[in-house]
């Protein structure tokens, strides 16, 4: 067999046509169970200080609890109080659209500065006493997806939030090598002699469902991903790659309802300034590029893009040029038809803190979350927050 | 014991058996366990070296972020090497049993540190009383270093009470979500407030911030310290059964068996002795029927350890052990959250399922699984192919066949799944695995592990 021939026999082994009935099936009832609102998670690790993101430029409060720290040159007014990072500068002409909506105090009761915990809690919507094993995506697609494409995340592992009780999305770094993997032709060979009828529901039969879902997804994926629709130039660096690989499934049409994205390195305890004005440079940058390539292609109308980090930082700056883990902070939302953007509501009194020196909540993230899961997915926010919180009228 | 029956015996208290070992071990049951108890009484703790910590003062930390850097680096080292001697003595330990069990306890009793010297310290408290007295196994976690900074412990002071040791200790634990109040909590927090320690890792009782003074928890009332409220969760005989269905779910089958777990309930309530405990499990017929061969999903750390038992394997990388993990979802020392890892299905998603199937080829043979079949001559276009991509490879691993042929001389090529696979192979597969030609020992030790069926043991 020469080469050309074998990567035409590896194409060919790589059709539905392989698929066992049953996972076409499911493929079949996607499209009209669910809708094509797309949801993008970005999450800033480490703890982003909000602080120096979203500056209170006319607060003598912050100029004097960061008198090394404080942002004093190029800040981006928004408004007669608050401004964005010098970094943020991309960000300008969406906010300026309306196409942005800026949440402050956003946190939880009795907040936790563990950045392992805290990252959980969010990631599981759970209360700062409980401790979930499933994520508040996972459990949206528990009840609302078939396949593990539904949900994808753009790294080598899944994130505890998009993971159900039964539910499980669909991670990779790159989803060429997903594909090479599954196409690997021993797994063919085993896969050629099943169909649903030799799966049981027990162990074994468990794990050759999600084989043969997993083989189903790389080729959905592969397949279905049109390269060329995304001519966005995007910065060259591991998150814009996320965002440019968002870009393309989005704009190829893939029926995936949540996309998820992380950027790293907020961690700012010592040398803070330098470190921050390049990842969020980083951030505002590839958002820019990401907006442009879905407006483009007519698809920014139907993603809303939600910025997050597991907690803010301390007011006050500490003895190494950083900030310790805090509380409360901001959450970006960026989408079309906001009902209010701009800023959501002010930034709460910084002469009023919590006993560590952190900022105090006033909206609970499961709140966002709630009005995302009812408003935008159209989907149970109760049952899925096993809760009933207020909405916010952001969207 | 039979071929099978011991096999599954040492997949639970093991990860697995080279047929070479089978010759060397008495074949009645009682012997065969008696002998797994007896190679278990000694403990051998894990000793990265901390010396560099010895010198360190909070102090020094404190006025010197330079060397408060210093140290988070030295850490976050430490507990990589730490990661990998924990694995390597899975691997090579002769205390199998209770490397096995103090696995099981670290995803019960979980914690969390990213301070070498108080994790360290931690994980051997875990492998001291791994198979000993439960009731002093639950107040000496109470007062580890590691866990009193985990669940806040030390912040839980008289006038400004912590319950979240107090919640766990009773939800996950011991007694498990619904057997206690909220109330309960309260008052059981207080008798554990003081509880904390000082820099170098010892236990430390502040008397001025422990609340003394009438509790009342579980119905009694008294001036409890943390020791009494153990005592006093252990006279509930649902902590007893908590554990039993714990240890049943992990060592025998993710879905328990009442009737079986009520006995090893009041076999365990007598007097709360793991090691008895364990011995009834491993004695009992039941343990040994079909149903429970090849049942459990392995976690990361039993399939990649099991793997390593069969073929073993040398990393020209230390950190591609932490990859692996990572890829598999599971890394030692790192999880998820006190509740631990949800186990069983919850290791499989489309991610981890193939690259638990392809990792075998990865690691052992170049990324090749062999296709050939019978009167195929070869697919070396496919080889050629891999070949090439070699220096792409994700890990740099060598693997040492020779032993594995040692191994497994006396086992014909034909009947190597009846040794690499527990469990019955679904009847595709073996269908699929009758036209294979196995030439080759190697060739089908490695199709036999890219197999969903090589997931479960």
């Amino acid at each position: 067999m020469d080469r050309r021939k074998f990567l035409k026999n590896s194409t060919l082994a790589s059709s539905l046509f392989f698929v066992p009935s049953f996972v076409k099936a499911f493929e079949s009832v996607a499209a009209e169970r669910l809708g094509y609102k797309r949801l993008v998670i970005i999450q800033l690790a480490g703890g982003n200080d909000g602080l120096n993101t979203i500056i209170p430029h006319n607060n003598d409060i912050y100029y004097n609890a960061r008198p090394r720290l404080a942002i004093t040159k190029d800040i981006i007014k928004l408004n007669d109080d608050l401004g964005f990072h010098p970094s943020l500068a991309p960000l300008r002409s969406l906010f300026d659209n309306g196409e942005m909506s800026i949440i402050n105090n956003v946190g939880y009761p009795n907040p936790v500065r563990s950045h392992f915990r805290s990252m959980d809690i969010w990631q599981t919507a759970s209360g700062s006493d409980e401790y979930l094993q499933s994520g508040w995506l996972g459990r949206y697609l528990d009840a609302n997806g078939e396949n593990p494409y539904n949900a994808i995340e753009m790294d080598e592992q899944l994130s505890l939030a998009m993971k159900g009780e039964h539910f499980n999305g669909i991670a990779t770094s790159d989803y060429k090598v997903l594909y090479n993997t599954s196409k690997d032709p021993y797994f063919k060979n085993v896969l050629n002699r099943y169909n649903d009828a030799h799966l049981s529901e027990h162990n074994l039969g468990y794990l050759y469902q999600t084989m043969i879902e997993a083989k189903s997804s790389a080729n959905y994926i592969y397949e279905n991903t049109k390269v060329k629709l995304s001519q966005e130039e995007y910065p060259q660096n591991k998150f814009a790659k996320q965002l440019k690989n968002v870009g393309q499934f989005i704009n190829s049409g893939l029926e995936t309802k949540v996309f998820y994205t992380s950027l790293g390195g907020f961690d700012t305890h010592a040398n803070q300034p330098n470190r921050q004005k390049r990842l969020l440079s980083q951030y505002a940058n590839s958002v820019s590029a990401f907006v442009k390539d879905l407006k483009r292609n007519d698809t920014f109308e139907d993603t809303l893009i939600l910025t997050f980090s597991e907690f803010g930082r301390r007011v006050k700056q500490n003895a190494a040029t950083g900030t310790d883990h805090g509380a409360a902070n901001n959450v970006f939302i960026m989408g079309k038809n906001l009902k209010k953007a701009g800023f959501y509501n002010n930034l709460t009194s910084l002469n009023d803190l919590d006993d560590n020196g952190d900022l105090k909540y006033e909206i609970d993230f499961r709140t966002i979350y709630a009005t995302i899961l009812s408003e935008w997915l159209k989907a149970d926010d109760i049952t899925i927050l096993n809760n009933s919180f207020d909405k916010l009228n952001f969207i | 014991m039979n071929h099978k029956e011991l096999q599954h015996l040492y997949w639970r208290v093991g990860f697995g058996l080279n047929p070479a070992e089978y010759k060397s071990i008495n074949r009645s049951r009682k012997n065969v366990v008696n002998t797994l108890f007896k190679d278990s009484e000694s403990i051998s703790t894990l000793n990265v070296n901390v010396s560099y910590f010895n010198d360190i003062t909070y102090k020094k930390i404190k006025d010197n972020p330079k060397l408060a850097k210093e140290v988070r680096e030295q850490n976050t080292k430490k507990i990589k090497e730490l990661n990998y001697a924990w694995i390597y003595q899975l691997v090579t330990s002769k205390t199998l049993l209770r490397e096995r069990i103090t696995l099981f306890w670290a995803n019960h009793f979980v914690c969390k540190d990213n301070n070498i010297v108080y994790i360290q310290n931690y994980n051997n408290t875990l492998r001291k009383h791994a198979l000993g007295d439960f009731r002093t196994f639950v107040k000496a976690i109470s007062k580890e270093t590691a866990m009193l900074r985990y669940l806040n412990g030390k912040q839980n002071r008289k006038n400004k009470p912590n319950e979240n040791f107090a919640r766990e200790l009773m939800e996950l634990f011991t007694l498990g979500e619904g057997h206690y109040s909220e109330t309960d909590i309260k008052e059981s927090a207080k008798a554990f407030s003081g509880y904390s320690h000082n820099f170098t890792g010892n236990f430390v009782m502040r008397e001025r911030q422990h609340h003394s003074g009438q509790k009342t928890f579980f119905g009694k009332t008294g001036d409890f310290s943390g020791d009494d409220i153990i005592d006093i969760i252990l006279e509930n005989k649902q902590c007893a059964r908590f554990i039993s269905e714990k240890i049943y779910r992990y060592f025998v089958n993710p879905i328990p068996n009442k009737k079986h777990v009520e006995a090893m309930t009041n076999v365990f309530f007598k007097d709360y002795n793991i090691e008895s405990l364990m011995r009834y499990v491993l004695l009992s017929d039941w343990f040994y029927d079909e149903k429970n061969i090849g049942a459990k999903i392995k976690s990361p750390v039993e399939y990649l350890v099991g793997m390593a038992k069969t073929v073993p394997i040398k990393f020209e990388r230390k950190k591609d052990i932490l990859k692996i993990q990572k890829l598999l979802g599971q890394t030692l020392l790192d999880p998820p959250n006190v509740a631990g890892w949800k186990g069983d299905k919850g290791w499989i998603d489309a991610n981890t399922i193939m690259v638990r199937l392809k990792l075998p080829s990865l690691m052992l043979n170049n990324a090749i699984i062999s296709l050939k079949e019978h009167g195929d001559f070869s697919d070396s276009f496919r080889e050629k192919y891999f070949k090439r991509n070699k220096r792409k490879l994700p890990f740099k691993v060598l693997p040492d066949w020779d032993t594995f042929s040692k191994n497994f001389k006396s086992v014909k090529t034909e009947d190597l799944d009846t040794y690499v696979i527990q469990g019955t192979i679904n009847k595709g597969t073996a269908d699929y695995l009758e036209t294979l030609n196995k030439k080759s020992k190697q060739d089908y030790c490695i199709q036999l592990m890219s197999l969903p069926e090589y997931q479960m043991c």
